[in-house]
């Protein structure tokens, strides 16, 4: 009997409660994009336009993990010597790293609503702590997949220093970039 | 020269030309298309904001700092949108949405200038999107002139919203928001 419990707890941390639900991220409601101030006159925006990941999320446990891979060969500014330039080791240096990745797996609620999310990004070969703030995080039966979409906004300022991007700092561009991300994902 | 006289050609002058003639305090700004473009915001599902980008804009600003006034002709074309995913930029594109082929251009046309000291806080003007036109306040979140190589640099954020309904795209109304958010970065290059 205590054997069984014991195999049943397992079972139960590996799969997750009964309400843990898997999520794929649905592109063409997902976007990550960041804005950063250009000579303190404008703010130029830019993003990523390849990104694919998974979410684990339970409403009830209020518990969940994200991961989020980027390509960073997809960087789009609208401008092409201005991608060149990010592409470039001055800033994300995509011939030795082609991925950016978010992994996140602390989710803060409020109430049953998804406030932040914790976790680590990693750029150009570096990983450090971030935590992103929601915007807005809602859930609802999609008529066209007939399934349960959750998703929100999320948000936050982080210094690209920290990823060893200090190129233009700080007469061209500041050390604060915002990060912002849309995330829809299909519950599977 | 007798004060009259005087008197009278600024009056003739000013009745003959009242708009080609800038004073000499006005100053012609053309848009720099590498850091001029327009992001559109929409709430999709009431979950999240679906975003897209036109650009570059192309057009001129005139201002005149000191006596508080400024006009605005700036276009973009409909076709250039891009969410980062080709088939929704295809899908924006058609008759019920943005009509690209049909209206291959946006416009925004402004001449009401409202300043803060010497920085532009809000510009009103014409917004023209499948041909229907409509009145739109830009206001600025940021403005700022500086000194580049020589030349002087204007430029900042700007910030709008209209209803898309207004100008006939009412395609998955309510499911996707009628307000439309605009974000509009704009620097411009003194000619």
């Amino acid at each position: 009997m205590k054997q069984l419990l014991v195999a049943a707890a397992a079972f139960t941390t590996l799969l997750g409660t009964a309400q843990s639900a898997t999520y794929l991220v649905e592109p063409t409601h997902t976007s990550v994009g960041f804005e950063v101030s250009h000579f303190g006159t404008s703010t130029i925006r830019a993003r990523f336009d390849k990104k694919e990941g998974t979410v684990e999320f339970d409403r009830a446990a209020k518990t969940g993990r994200v991961e989020i891979n980027i390509d960073t060969t997809s960087i789009n500014s609208g401008v092409a010597p201005f991608d060149g330039h990010l592409k470039s080791k001055d800033f994300f240096n995509v011939t030795e790293h082609p991925t950016a990745k978010f992994v996140g797996d602390r989710f803060a609620f409020n109430g049953d609503k998804v406030s932040e999310v914790s976790g680590t990004l990693t750029m150009a070969g570096k990983t450090q702590p971030v935590t992103l703030k929601a915007k807005n995080f809602n859930c609802y039966t999609n008529p066209i997949f007939k399934r349960e979409v959750c998703g929100g906004d999320f948000e936050t300022v982080i210094q690209r220093s920290q990823w060893g991007m200090l190129y233009g700092m700080p007469a061209i561009a500041p050390d604060d970039v915002r990060l912002v991300i849309q995330v829809e994902a299909v519950k599977q | 020269m007798h004060r009259g006289r005087f008197a009278a050609l600024l009056l003739a002058c000013s009745v003959a030309s009242p708009v080609a003639a800038q004073p000499a305090t006005a100053a012609t700004y053309v848009l720099d298309p590498e850091h001029s473009f327009v992001q559109f915001e929409v709430l999709h599902f009431g979950t999240s904001t679906s975003r897209g980008r036109f650009g570059p804009v192309a057009g001129s600003v005139v201002l005149d700092r000191a006596a508080g006034r400024g006009e605005a002709s700036l276009r973009v074309a409909t076709a250039s949108v891009d969410t980062g995913l080709a088939i929704f930029n295809a899908r924006l594109r058609q008759a019920d949405l943005l009509a690209s082929d049909e209206h291959p251009e946006a416009f925004f046309s402004a001449r009401q200038f409202r300043f803060d000291g010497d920085r532009v806080a809000e510009v009103r003007g014409e917004f023209t999107l499948r041909g229907i036109s409509q009145a739109l306040s830009l206001r600025a979140l940021r403005f700022r002139c500086r000194q580049q190589d020589g030349t002087e640099v204007c430029g900042g954020d700007f910030e709008g919203e209209f209803l898309r309904s207004d100008f006939g795209m009412t395609h998955s109304l309510p499911l996707v928001a009628n307000r439309v958010r605009l974000l509009v970065q704009v620097e411009a290059f003194r000619r």
